[in-house]
């Protein structure tokens, strides 16, 4: 028949360059109505539907990557939604019960991911290993999946236009006219389309086209394989077909095979057997490409998971590598630090680690040598202050001794002997009050003054040298004004030493005081106590000011002999200070007097949070300028000095207690 | 009768000057430059007090004052050129009653003496109590129950200066005052020093004392 052949030909001509597509040909459809061949109901439709059809084959055609993507998303997603409602249900319980216990895993990964470079390095490693696996191997899965689907449309779609054909010209050139042989015409025909052999190599559906006036001896209405009936064609296929002339196409459905359904490739297209239509699907089981899609990704994932590990144990082993010399070093000089000076890096090879433990065995060396060398200074430090103590101290005795002796028996002497021996006296006390305080102070350099620190009543101690220092006061005319809050003030500190600072600054006050009253001023609050003691003499300047506690330095070198004091009176206060973790500030200011403030804390080792008194004293004005802000005034010049603790608080002036 | 008194000093000129400054008070000083002489001469001259210098060629100052301690309750003074803390309490702890830090005035030196000499003025008879101790003041006994104890000189007047006023809490600076006749400030390390050594011999527990009681802050009192 002439439409056979014409069938043929486009077949043949299909066949014969690759088919990529599943949209009928343009040229299918344009030459489909020319022939003619077919009955005019036919011609009619396939015309029409050609152009009509082209877009839903189009849509058709695009689909099926994606209605075969649809539907393995489906299978996936009802899995992914089990596991997942699977995977909730057991974190739940699993919070629940292990709550505290994951609470400290959490937290030791955090210290750890904080603490430990490897660890962070090994785990980032990881982590952008699985992700790019992840993104690598979904791309390799996507596309060995498209292409085995491809390659599986390709076979189907020739085969079927090549059994279209057969099942075509077999119904062309049938001479059949009996219902029986037609029966038995159509079953043969659609067997052999089924294939050869015992394995099934397509199933078919058979059915005739619905709305067409029935033929007389139209005895075969459908006809399908095992298992198959019509409702597994997809609907829109189906559409297709039946709209479309004579045009091929496919879609992506389920077929039940056994017990299972299976995806496959239903391919449809119309065939004509005395003179009713018939839609003819092929259906190909996809599930060998199926099997092998899957056996693909289960030697994806696994070699996936291999190559994560892998990875992952290089990294440990590298960072390893390179960390460990680094926490080697750590722990090292940790240890250094920690006085063990002997500690050393262990070195091996010539790499840049081995440099480094070197340079740092190096470093660590020379830092031995000279923090022996120090000590080892300092002990000589040490000795030279006791032997020079012990050996100065044994003939000065005897001197003094003797001068006493002398002095003492001065009135017997003519003038001469008798200044003499005055002399003698006097200054062999200064040299001794010397002695000591230059020895007090070598041992603050030395480092082996230690504070004996007791809780004790300061206001005892202050009581006590006010009444030491009042012979003195009485002395240069000057009254000593003692204001301090009832009771008694319990601090933790060196009597011996408190005592000595508070006789130095009041001393010092009586002395520099012109005569004018000294006042000492006792205050305390929860943390610390302050004694201030204020004078009213001639203050001094800034640069005066700067050097207060420096070490033998006078305010006024012109008069510096006069009085007399070491000149270390003050520097030694400070060091007796810091020793009490304490503050020792100045306060001064030209013509205004001096006001130096003592501040202790109440118990060693809590320190002064404030201070109890203000340092610079209230009743002090801006001179000439009562409305003036006083900070502004040139010669006003403040200045502090403390130790411990820094207050930027600006104070100043005093002067060296000679 | 004049007291006698042992210098031990290494130092010729010192002692020679201690020697003047002893004789110009009326003291009798015997001396003797050598730490392993140190207690053949003490034996042998039986002097009322000794002072004591620390830094001595053949036995050290401190080993002489533990072993004259040891068969001895006579005073102890020490002359140290070192006033460093442990230097000090080494010396009080092996036994010494009190010391002069070199360099020292001669009247400094003389009321030490004196006031390590001081005659039990009190010889009234007198028994105080305190907490489960009982001191006999004339025959200078101290007793817990039918066990006697064996002070020294020092810590009896201590002891006893405690007791006389229970009511009172003594500050060191009263204490050095009253037990060791310091007119003006001195280290208060002395009582602290003592009062450890009385506690070791009188209480049951030092650690935990009833007899002389600390008050914190402030100084000791006796117990009740």
């Amino acid at each position: 028949m002439v439409s056979a052949t014409k069938q043929g030909s486009d077949s043949a001509a299909q066949d014969g360059e690759p088919v990529r597509r599943t949209t009928p040909h343009p040229a299918d459809t344009g030459l489909n109505p020319g022939s003619g061949a077919l009955d005019g109901a036919e011609g009619d439709s396939s015309p029409q539907d050609g152009t009509g059809h082209g877009t839903g084959g189009h849509g058709d055609g695009l689909a099926p990557g994606l209605r075969h993507v649809a539907f393995r998303a489906g299978i996936w997603r009802r899995r992914a939604l089990i596991v997942t409602l699977r995977v909730v249900r057991l974190v739940r319980t699993g919070v629940v019960r292990f709550l505290p216990g994951l609470r400290y895993l959490g937290r030791a990964l955090q210290k750890r991911w904080r603490r430990s470079l490897q660890f962070r390095t090994v785990l980032t490693t990881l982590m952008l290993a699985v992700t790019s696996f992840a993104v690598v191997g979904a791309y390799l899965s996507n596309q060995i999946a498209n292409n085995l689907f491809q390659e599986r449309l390709t076979q189907a779609e020739s085969e079927t236009r090549y059994n279209v054909k057969q099942v075509q010209d077999t119904f062309d050139g049938a001479q059949v006219t009996d219902q029986s042989s037609v029966i038995t015409l159509v079953s043969d025909t659609l067997s052999a389309v089924e294939g050869r052999g015992s394995v099934i190599q397509r199933r078919y559906v058979f059915e005739a086209m619905p709305n067409q006036t029935k033929p007389r001896n139209r005895w075969v209405e459908s006809r399908a394989s095992d298992q198959l009936t019509v409702s597994v064609i997809p609907a829109d296929l189906r559409k297709a077909v039946q709209e479309s002339g004579k045009d091929q196409y496919w879609a992506s459905t389920v077929i039940p095979v056994g017990t299972e359904d299976r995806p496959g490739i239903a391919v449809g297209n119309k065939v004509t057997f005395n003179g009713t239509v018939y839609e003819l699907y092929l259906i190909y089981d996809l599930n060998t490409a199926q099997q092998t899609l899957n056996e693909i990704q289960s030697v994806l994932w696994a070699g996936g998971a291999v190559l994560v590990l892998l990875i992952g144990a290089v990294a440990w082993y590298v960072t390893r590598n390179v960390v460990s010399p680094v926490s080697h070093a750590a722990m090292v000089s940790e240890k250094l630090a920690a006085g063990q000076l002997q500690e050393r890096m262990v070195v091996r090879g010539e790499d840049e680690v081995a440099r480094l433990g070197a340079s740092f065995n190096h470093m660590a060396a020379s830092l031995q040598e000279q923090i022996t060398q120090l000590a080892t200074l300092s002990q000589m430090q040490q000795r030279f202050v006791s032997d020079v103590s012990h050996e100065l101290r044994t003939p000065l005795t005897t001197v003094r001794m003797a001068a006493e002796v002398l002095y003492d028996a001065r009135d017997d002497f003519d003038p001469i002997n008798k200044r003499s021996a005055e002399l003698l006296y006097n200054q062999v006390e200064r040299f001794q009050s010397l002695l000591s305080d230059l020895l007090e102070i070598s041992r603050f350099d030395a480092g082996v003054a230690v504070l004996d620190a007791e809780p004790e009543d300061l206001l005892q101690v202050i009581a006590h040298v006010i009444e030491g220092a009042a012979p003195v006061a009485a002395e240069y005319g000057s009254e000593i004004l003692y204001t301090a809050p009832e009771g008694s003030m319990i601090v933790e500190m060196d009597a011996r030493r408190i005592d000595r600072i508070l006789r130095n600054l009041i001393l010092n006050a009586v002395e520099h005081g012109e005569g004018k009253p000294v006042t000492v001023t006792v205050a305390a609050n929860e943390t610390a106590v302050a004694v201030a003691v204020r004078d009213h003499g001639i203050g001094l300047d800034q640069a005066q000011a700067a050097r207060v506690f420096d070490r033998f330095w006078r305010a006024d070198p012109a008069r510096a002999r006069t009085t007399g004091g070491s000149g270390l009176g003050l520097s030694i206060a400070m060091e007796d200070t810091k020793l009490h973790h304490g503050w020792l500030q100045a306060w001064g200011r030209k013509g205004d007097g001096a006001n130096f403030r003592l501040t202790l804390p109440l118990r060693q080792e809590d320190g002064i949070s404030e201070p109890p008194l203000q340092l610079e004293p209230k009743d002090v004005t801006t001179p000439g300028a009562p409305g003036s802000i006083p900070a502004e005034e040139g010669n006003r010049n403040m200045l502090v000095l403390q130790a411990g603790g820094a207050t930027p608080a600006p104070p100043q002036a005093s002067e060296e207690t000679p | 009768m004049k007291a006698r008194i042992l210098v031990v000093d290494d130092d010729e000129a010192l002692a020679e000057m201690i020697g003047i400054v002893l004789r110009n008070d009326g003291f009798e000083p015997v001396f003797c430059a050598d730490g392993a002489q140190a207690l053949d001469v003490f034996r042998s001259s039986r002097p009322d007090l000794v002072l004591l210098d620390l830094m001595l060629p053949g036995m050290d100052g401190i080993e002489v004052c533990r072993q004259i301690r040891g068969e001895s309750d006579v005073p102890i003074v020490m002359l140290t050129a070192k006033s460093d803390t442990s230097d000090v309490v080494r010396g009080l702890e092996s036994g010494a009653d009190d010391y002069v830090p070199k360099p020292f005035k001669p009247a400094e030196l003389v009321a030490r003496v004196r006031a390590r000499l001081r005659p039990g003025d009190q010889k009234a008879p007198e028994t105080l109590k305190i907490a489960d101790i009982t001191i006999d003041v004339a025959g200078h006994t101290v007793s817990r129950g039918n066990d006697r104890i064996s002070l020294t000189p020092l810590e009896f007047d201590l002891l006893v200066a405690l007791a006389r006023k229970p009511w009172q809490v003594f500050t060191r600076e009263l204490l050095l005052e009253q037990v060791w006749g310091y007119r003006h400030a001195a280290d208060t390390r002395l009582v602290n020093v003592h009062v450890q050594r009385l506690r070791s011999k009188i209480e049951q527990d030092p650690e935990a004392p009833e007899v002389v009681l600390t008050v914190r802050g402030v100084g000791y009192k006796a117990g009740v």
